[in-house]
């Protein structure tokens, strides 16, 4: 695989797919090491370029570049006011200037880290854009199930909470259709979007989505602060409906049904507390995969050399 | 200016283009008819396997003068018209500041009449400073040959406001161009709301936002007595609406623009902003349905909605960057491409639809390739071809999904009475 | 494209690092490192042999790709393995083991490699084929064979489990 950017599923074929699966593994038995260090990256320059608060998401990909022996720079970029276009397109120049090797970024935009791709040599990874894509949350989604299911194929995954909004609904059911296991996708009538995904069977009832059979249950994270207009009456609502209460985690406990949440977990609200003890919660291996998941993209991109002409795609 | 326009295929809004020769003398067709000769001293220019048509006419561009003339302004507006064949437009009022009161039709007005080749119209708002809340200076603008009024940018978003100024403004002979769309249903006003904007993970405007205003300007208007041409539709139901209230005697008219015709959501492709307009590209099924409410005369007229802007605002993210594409210098020849040389309608339709009916619209006579009348004439090559790169262009701004493509036809003389406006 | 060692050949070589590395195990606890790939292989036969001399000494695997000091100037890069280190480093008596020794620079990366597993008491370099043209400062403890190769040469080292059979070829370029 030789490609400068990671910006979403779409753009990777399977073979890509598989061979980023597959070297997440090495990368994690680092961590049983002393030293969790490889010298790969020694003396690339990798900048994080966060324009949506995310400590979660940040820290991970900051691990995984130190332990590449990346030098690791945040960009203190605004958060707070809506950074417009031409913003953006100044600090690029600027990375662009300063010689950045990789660039993480985030940005309430969809799209933005495709054109700041565009527009400069170095390695752009999408740490999620907008409602878009999450591409590396994916990955370490697949690479966690996979870990439960060595033969995804066949296997069947339902997604719950607000897709409308989610990246990560977009980039994980895109993935793991890819990877030949049937998605469904489980919400409020006016948060799972009716024109749009292909192959997704689409549910507004919990328990019927229940006997649909699926082998894991991934509960998006629900906001109500979000919300301009309302989707949903409230959380307790919410909660009652769509989220995993006591009465369905004893179903779900029952069947064995894995559990997986992209994080932070809002409890009460897509999930009961008891979730969070669920031997078969796969929440706290998906952060330390995320991390190994991380480094196997970081180790894949290929920056242009500057001899390279800018690729204007 | 004299000319002897020879062997071409003569344009009409009724039937097929027919052989024959033109012969201008000083700038009014002096003849037409078959084997004229031309008099001393008079050129001879060859059109055979060419369309001699008259002149079109643009009823919906955007000049950006005055305050955004780094986008474009009148000179550059006119010019790219008649590199496009057209030889007369009507701008649209969102300007900064904004053309609703005498003194501003007025200036601009004024400019064209010192910058601009060909004539050039305004429209002027509905609402004070387009605010949607009080009304404009009307009788001024009206005192000043204005006609059309219009909120363009935006629909007027209180129906109480609206029904006001068509009763005010109707008794002056005045009509309203409407914008529609139901502001809370459109988002942030990026992208038809389907496949596509799931897929770019961006809230999309439905087309049901466009088709409800629409249908409550309608019967404003249809309540008040009042004319309304409903701008840009972009949608099936848009045009069944429109087929519907015509069906019903309404005063309704509307127009189409080229690039619903052309495109649709998908051409979006990976966020390229030359797609994005509003109201926005939607489906194939779109697409059919406005072809066939075009060729069935659904659609009054074609209008481009010339909306031009710089490279580095078009550059920015998909939801920041302005809506909007450029149209006066590639209608005519997509239309060709596009529909023309497929046998989806041919010249009368064009000759109606872009030069006759907007012309109409305003109040003006269209202009014919008939004896004794003033020349004002296109002549387009079928078999010829533009390429319409950055030097071609004369525009300010080259933000159109043409850009750098090569489309089948070309616009090789445009006259007005005594000048030769263009001649390639 | 010549045939420069035939599976007897190799056989050969195989035994002569075997023998060598034996007196060593023999006096105390060794552990053969095999790196990837096919020096793992070689590693293997070591240890069959060690086994079958009912030595005993530890055994594990390296894949040094990510210690690789060009792999920015690589236009795709090397496709990890998973290394297996379950011994204790620390401590430890190493013998690297790999098919074949040229410029030196796949064994830096490797000493890199183990140093970050832990602080071993000594590393020994056990080495197939000896091509010579080192470019840093290393040189093998064990040799199983030495060949005279020209810089630009490429050998191409066959081993039975990873492609099928025994044997190496040298391609001369002009």
């Amino acid at each position: 695989m030789a490609r400068k950017d990671f910006l979403d599923i779409a753009s990777l074929s399977r073979e890509e797919v598989d061979l980023l699966l597959d070297q997440a593994t090495p990368f994690k038995e680092l961590f049983t090491r002393s030293v969790k260090k490889v010298p790969a990256l020694k003396g690339k320059s990798v900048l994080m370029l966060f324009y949506e608060p995310s400590t979660r998401t940040l820290s991970s990909f900051e691990v995984a570049a130190k332990r590449l022996s990346a030098d690791v720079i945040d960009l203190d970029v605004p958060h707070s006011s809506v950074a417009k276009g031409e913003t953006v397109k100044d600090t690029v120049d600027t990375l662009q200037a300063m010689r950045a090797d990789y660039i993480v970024v985030r940005h309430k935009m969809s799209g933005l880290p495709r054109a700041i791709a565009r527009q400069t040599r170095a390695s752009v990874i999408n740490a999620g854009d907008g409602a878009h894509a999450h591409p590396t949350q994916a990955l370490l989604d697949a690479f966690t199930l996979k870990e439960a299911f060595p033969d995804l194929s066949g296997r069947k995954i339902l997604i719950a909470g607000d897709i409308l909004h989610s990246r990560v609904a977009r980039s994980t059911s895109r993935l793991f259709l890819k990877l030949g296991v049937e998605v469904g996708f489980l919400g409020p009538g006016s948060l799972v979007p009716r024109t749009g995904p292909e192959g997704i069977t689409r549910f507004t009832d919990f328990d019927e989505a229940l006997r649909w059979g699926p082998d894991a249950v991934y509960l998006l994270r629900v906001q109500m602060e979000r919300q301009e207009v309302q989707y949903f009456p409230s959380v307790h609502e919410y909660h009652r409906v769509y989220g995993v209460t006591q009465e369905r985690f004893k179903r779900i406990r029952g069947e064995g049904i894995y559990i997986m949440h992209p994080g932070p977990v809002n409890r009460g609200v897509e999930l009961c507390h008891e979730v969070m003890d669920y031997e078969r919660s796969l929440i706290n291996q998906q952060v330390e995969n995320g991390i190994a998941a991380r480094m196997a993209v970081l180790y894949w991109l290929k920056p242009q050399t500057d001899s390279e002409e800018v690729n204007r795609e | 200016m004299s000319l002897l326009i020879k062997g071409g295929e003569i344009a009409r809004e009724e039937g097929a283009p027919v052989r024959g020769d033109v012969l201008v003398e000083n700038g009014v067709i002096k003849a037409v008819g078959q084997n004229l000769e031309a008099p001393e001293g008079v050129r001879e220019v060859d059109a055979d396997g060419k369309i001699v048509a008259p002149a079109m006419f643009d009823a919906h561009v955007h000049f950006r003068e005055p305050g955004q003339e780094h986008k474009e302004d009148i000179a550059h507006g006119t010019e790219a018209a008649i590199n496009g064949g057209v030889t007369g437009v009507v701008m649209m009022p969102n300007t900064s500041p904004v053309i609703d009161s005498a003194a501003v039709v007025g200036a601009v007005l004024d400019k064209a009449r010192q910058v601009s080749r060909i004539p050039v119209y305004t429209s002027g708002c509905i609402t004070k400073g387009r605010t949607g809340e009080g009304l404009a200076g009307i009788d001024g603008m009206r005192n000043l040959g204005v006609v059309m009024l219009t909120d363009d940018g935006d629909p007027v978003a209180n129906p109480a406001v609206l029904k006001n100024a068509m009763e005010y403004a109707t008794s002056f002979g005045m009509f309203f161009a409407s914008h529609c769309e139901v502001p809370e249903l459109s988002g942030p006003r990026a992208l038809n709301e389907g496949k596509v904007s799931y897929q770019l993970g961006i809230k999309g405007s439905p087309a049901c936002s466009e088709e409800i205003c629409m249908d409550r300007d309608i019967r404003l208007a249809h309540a008040t007595g009042a004319h309304v041409h409903i701008q840009h539709v972009s949608s099936a139901i848009g045009m069944k609406t429109v087929r519907w209230w015509k069906e019903r005697g309404a005063k309704v008219t509307a127009e189409v623009a080229p690039h619903h015709l052309i495109f649709n959501e998908e051409d979006i492709g990976e966020y390229d902003t030359h797609y994005k307009m509003n109201p926005p590209l939607r489906t194939l099924e779109d697409n059919a349905a406005l072809l066939e409410g075009l060729k069935e005369g659904v659609f009054d007229l074609i209008a481009t909605d010339h909306a031009p802007h710089g490279e580095f605002e078009k550059g920015q993210d998909f939801v920041s960057a302005p809506n909007g594409i450029t149209g006066l210098e590639t209608a005519l020849v997509s239309l060709h491409d596009r529909f023309i040389a497929a046998g989806e309608f041919g010249w009368d339709l064009i000759v109606k639809r872009y030069s006759a009916e907007p012309r109409r619209l305003m109040g003006l006579d269209p202009v014919t390739v008939e004896e004794g009348k003033s020349a004002e004439l296109v002549v387009f090559d079928p078999a010829g071809e533009t390429t319409f790169s950055r030097d071609f262009m004369r525009s300010k701004s080259v933000n159109t999904p043409f850009l750098n493509q090569t489309l089948k036809g070309r616009v090789d003389l445009v006259v007005r009475g005594s000048e030769v406006l263009l001649e390639r | 494209m010549a045939v420069v060692l035939d599976e007897n050949a190799m056989g050969e070589a195989v035994a002569t690092l075997v023998e060598q590395i034996r007196a060593t195990a023999q006096r105390s606890r060794v552990a053969i490192v095999g790196i990837r790939s096919r020096g793992d292989e070689v590693a293997e036969r070591v240890c069959a042999a060690l086994e079958e001399a009912k030595i005993e000494h530890d055994y594990g695997m390296l894949d040094i790709s990510l210690y690789r000091d060009d792999l920015s100037h690589l236009a795709e890069n090397p496709k990890l393995q998973s290394s297996e280190i379950t011994f204790q480093m620390d401590g430890a008596e190493i013998v690297l083991v790999d098919d074949v020794l040229f410029t030196g620079r796949t064994i830096r990366a490797a000493l890199d490699a183990v140093t970050d597993y832990g602080r071993p008491a000594r590393i020994q370099l056990a080495v197939l084929i000896d091509r010579g043209h080192r470019e840093i400062p290393i040189q093998p403890d064990y040799t199983g064979v030495k060949l005279e190769t020209a810089r630009m040469d490429h050998v191409i080292v066959r081993l039975k489990k990873t492609d099928g059979e025994d044997a190496v070829e040298l391609v001369t370029t002009p």
